[in-house]
């Protein structure tokens, strides 16, 4: 008359273990869930009977009351079916109840008795070895996933019955393919920066980006290249490692956008569409929190395509990942925490027209509107954005006169050596890269030569540079300077850094004409 | 031939001398001598837009003697100048009716030569509020025949009957030359504009534009930084600053120079108001210079007003493939004079610097601008010379600077790393003989770095 068995509820992109209690008493049949199931727990009361006698077992005509506990948290996610259906199985005595408590259960079940695939599956089964239980028992689709835990007896299976059977000692998964080592290729297969003629200016800004974990904005006219270039920066980061993928995959698996399984090696390349809300940017939504596209872009690129068009309380919500690397999304039922550590690459035209400093076209955008236009960034955003380029529209001359680029793999070697030498010069510090480091240390800790000094106050006497552009430039020379191997901040890397900085707003190009 | 070569104001220039001798009334429309005078141009245009049916005595037609004498025509003006239907030209002919500004307030009132809304409006404005209006926005009005109406505007076809007036007396700020361009100037274009504005302001020639934004805006920057005067006429009331991104130049102008407008306070800007407001700004000026415009821009429509009042106008050519440049070549190509500069621009007016020290400038309260600045040697250098004292890398970098080019291409170039490239770039750029426009680096003419 009664069972119990393991399932896992996922809150952010943490599991906790529930208990699912199910009791078969006497009174009319019915099934009555407690303990603040969500809505999609809810719907598993209509899926878990057919389910049950779809599979030859046979369902208890009696009153079934099944309890979700601990109470307080709130469970969410149609993972909860298995659980549900093995728990009234077992307290109506149709499963063993031994074997039941060394497994948490997960899976969607369809009402034929086959298992479904869910989200999340990755955050369960840490948190089941976390809780000291021996295994899981998950959807066939998601087992690979659900592999990456060491340490953790994975069981993939394909029905109902077959877990029924497992219980029962009557059934063994077959061992399971191992995932491909590469896991998933990534949004980014095939692409290299070698496809990318001319622009080479571009090319270098994003070397730099890559090197120093600095935000860029690129700034240009229609089809000068912007997404190309953009798409093209995570095959230059730095490979991740095992923990670092195991935090990507993670989120991706809870936002249910993990594709064919295993670890996710590529760095994740997000682009959302400028019609993205705030909680599909920033995370969150009613009932179930989902990670927004700032978190499926950790250790990875986000790129806002004409960043001018999003919505701009969206925007305004990028200062916290960009500031912490995390997003926190609080709601009646509590705050949950996204990690959020990405490489912003923000690309706008630069004017509504966008043919602002064009040779060819000139632009014809009224001067009150451009204005209007620039001011939908935000000090504070423009701020995080420490690199600024003009991407010119190249003529077909100087397309057929430019060189190729080099390939993607003889960048990347650069970038992995200057972040070497980050790591190096700087082993204790909080930050990890060098677009990290706050403004007040940054010039003590960049170690300028005084010839770097000299044309840093050059730029500020010529060239009314403002004290959060004079931070940025200094961030910018010591990744340079990391690049080229170079001990201290030498006069050229400052110099090369000061030309990173295409004024964005007409004030701050101000006194440059 | 009718007096069109002596045209008042044009000052005697070279491009007299080189017209060929054509008998004139033999020539036919459309086969024009490769050079023509402005007045040629003035017939053609006048032609063009059906003025030549005007005859001498509509021409002759002049404000009344009395027009504005009492306190209380001086107050029923004001109220006349908020009537856009009672067009300057309507207003001249029911003056020489009525005699008075206050019996045209009258007639208007009664319902004659204005649209019904604006006779409406008529009777609703108190002109005595008018008046203590424009007292508390620290403007005057100058009407028709006083001493301080500027005797140039009777040139019009269509004169204003009176100046609303922010700042200097206009009879202080002469002579006066007018620098238009395109609104969506270029960062070369505005960077001209201001140069010839601090060359005019240097020597003592007062800078007229319109206040706009853009090439406008950078002939008033440009001569106010020069210690020099300026004039801004606007397209909306005296009161309302427009654009509104403008308000701190035009209240530094109204205290260096004067702000002016044909309208009350009040009125807004709209815009029909700015190619009446381009006949003034034509008119007050012994020649206009067109730097940067589109076709059928303002810029176009105040060239047209010089030439229509024989002022001398003045192009600064722009390449052929640029929209900017349609305006400028259009002038040239109908004989405008070119300037490749403010040196031919001082020269064709006749004015040449002051030595350092001895300009004209008004003795402004932060000081003038260092000596250096005024010397005329800043102008000389042309183009194409190399700058002294560069590094070799930085003069191999500025001599691959032929057109606008991306930085990469001089890498490529020059076999010159790009890191260094940029390096160089900087340093060219901060001592301002580069700039970076939309991604491609160009060098700065000479004399934009005054």
């Amino acid at each position: 008359v009664y069972g119990r068995v393991f399932g896992v509820a996922v809150v952010g992109v943490r599991g906790s273990v529930i208990t699912v209690e199910a009791h078969v008493g006497r009174g009319l049949p019915s099934l009555t869930l407690t303990g603040l199931p969500g809505a999609g727990v809810q719907d598993a009361r209509e899926r878990v009977r057919p389910a049950v006698e779809s599979s030859g077992l046979e369902w208890p005509l009696r009153r079934v009351v099944v309890n979700l506990s601990p109470a307080g948290v709130r469970k969410d996610g149609p993972g909860f079916d298995l659980p549900i259906a093995l728990g009234v199985l077992a307290a109506a005595a149709q499963v063993p109840a031994g074997p039941l408590a060394s497994y948490a259960f997960a899976g969607e079940l369809s009402l034929k008795g086959e298992l479904i695939p869910v989200p999340g599956v990755l955050a369960v089964a840490i948190a089941a070895a976390e809780a000291g239980i021996q295994g899981v028992v998950v959807p066939e689709g998601n087992a690979a996933e659900a592999e990456l835990v060491e340490g953790l007896e994975v069981v993939g299976a394909p029905t109902l019955r077959a877990v029924v059977d497992l219980l029962k000692g009557l059934w063994r998964p077959a061992p399971l393919r191992r995932p491909p080592a590469d896991g998933d290729p990534g949004p980014q297969a095939g692409m290299d920066f070698s496809d990318v003629r001319g622009q080479g200016v571009a090319r270098r800004a994003l070397e730099i980006a890559a090197a120093g974990g600095h935000n860029v904005l690129m700034m240009g006219p229609p089809g000068a290249g912007k997404t190309m270039l953009a798409r093209r920066l995570s095959t230059i980061l730095p490979g991740m490692t095992r923990q670092e993928a195991l935090e990507v995959t993670r989120l991706h698996s809870v936002a249910g956008v993990l594709s064919g399984g295993g670890l996710v090696r590529a760095r994740p390349f997000r682009a959302p569409h400028q019609s993205v809300s705030m909680p599909g940017l920033l995370g969150g939504g009613s009932g179930f929190l989902r990670p927004g596209e700032v978190s499926l872009a950790h250790n990875g690129v986000l790129f806002l395509d004409e960043v001018t068009e999003f919505r701009r309380d969206a925007l305004e919500g990028l200062r916290q990942p960009l500031e912490d690397g995390r997003v926190v999304v609080t709601r009646a039922v509590g705050a949950v925490e996204f990690p959020a550590r990405f490489t912003l690459v923000a690309a706008a035209n630069p004017c509504p027209c966008g043919y602002e400093g064009d040779l060819r076209r000139a632009c014809r955008c009224p001067p009150n509107r451009a204005d209007a236009y620039r001011h939908r960034l935000s000090g504070p955003l423009l701020d995080r954005l420490d690199i600024r380029l003009s991407v010119p529209r190249l003529s077909r001359a100087e397309l057929l006169g430019s060189q190729d680029g080099e390939a993607s793999a003889v960048i990347r070697g650069r970038v992995e050596e200057a972040r070497e030498r980050q790591r190096r010069r700087m082993p204790e510090a909080p930050w990890r890269c060098n677009a990290q480091m706050p403004g007040s240390v940054a010039r003590d800790v960049a170690r300028l030569t005084r010839d770097a000094e000299r044309t840093l106050s050059q730029a500020v006497d010529g060239m009314a540079l403002s004290g959060r552009g004079f931070d940025r430039a200094v961030r910018v020379a010591r990744t340079i300077a990391d690049l080229r191997g170079h001990e201290r901040v030498e006069a050229d890397d400052m110099a090369e850094a000061l030309t990173y900085r295409t004024p964005w707003q007409v004030g701050e190009a101000a006194k440059a004409g | 031939v009718s007096g069109a070569s002596h045209s008042p104001g044009d000052g005697s220039h070279r491009t007299i001398e080189c017209v060929p001798a054509e008998p004139e009334p033999t020539r036919e429309r459309g086969s024009w001598p490769l050079l023509r005078r402005p007045g040629d141009l003035r017939r053609e245009l006048g032609a063009r837009r059906g003025r030549e049916g005007i005859d001498d005595a509509e021409r002759a037609l002049a404000w009344p003697a009395g027009f504005c004498a009492s306190p209380e025509d001086r107050h029923a003006l004001l109220v006349l100048l908020c009537l856009s239907t009672l067009t300057p030209r309507r207003l001249l002919g029911l003056a020489a009716m009525e005699g008075s500004a206050a019996s045209c307030l009258e007639a208007v009132r009664r319902g004659r030569d204005a649209s019904v809304r604006d006779q409406e409006l008529a009777r609703s404005i108190d002109p005595r509020d008018m008046a203590r209006r424009l007292e508390r926005g620290g403007a005057g009005l100058v009407a028709v025949h006083d001493p301080g109406y500027p005797p140039e505007l009777l040139d019009l076809f269509d004169p204003p009957a009176g100046l609303l007036v922010r700042g200097h007396p206009l009879g202080l700020l002469e002579p006066r030359v007018a620098i238009v361009g395109a609104r969506n100037c270029s960062a070369a274009g505005s960077e001209i504009a201001a140069s010839l504005a601090r060359a005019l302001a240097r020597a003592g020639v007062t800078v007229v534009s319109g206040g706009a934004r853009g090439i406008d805006a950078a002939a008033h920057r440009g001569a106010l930084d020069a210690g020099g005067t300026t004039l801004a006429v606007l397209g909306s009331g005296i009161d309302v600053d427009y654009p509104r991104g403008n308000r701190v130049l035009l209240a530094e102008i109204a205290a260096e120079g004067a702000v002016v407008s044909e309208y009350p306070p009040g009125i807004p800007a709209e815009p029909f108001r700015f190619p009446a407001r381009n006949r003034v700004v034509a008119a007050l000026s012994v020649g206009v210079v067109v730097v940067e415009g589109r076709t059928g821009s303002g810029s176009m429509i105040t060239a047209d007003h010089a030439l229509d009042l024989g002022r001398e106008v003045f192009a600064v050519p722009g390449p052929i493939t640029s929209e900017l440049g349609e305006v400028p070549l259009a002038l040239i190509r109908d004989g405008a004079t070119l300037l490749r500069g403010p040196d031919d621009l001082l020269g064709d007016l006749g004015l040449s610097l002051p030595a350092p020290g001895g300009a004209r400038s008004r003795a402004r309260g932060r000081g003038g601008p260092p000596a250096a600045h005024l010397s005329p040697g800043e102008s000389d250098r042309d183009a194409g010379s190399p700058p002294q004292d560069l590094s070799q890398v930085e003069s191999v970098v500025w001599g691959a600077l032929q057109a606008p080019t991306p930085p990469d291409h001089i890498a490529a170039r020059t076999g010159i790393g790009l890191p260094e490239v940029m390096s160089a770039l900087f340093q060219l750029e901060v001592r301002r003989l580069v700039r970076a426009v939309g991604g491609r680096y160009e060098r700065r003419l000479g004399h934009e770095r005054g």
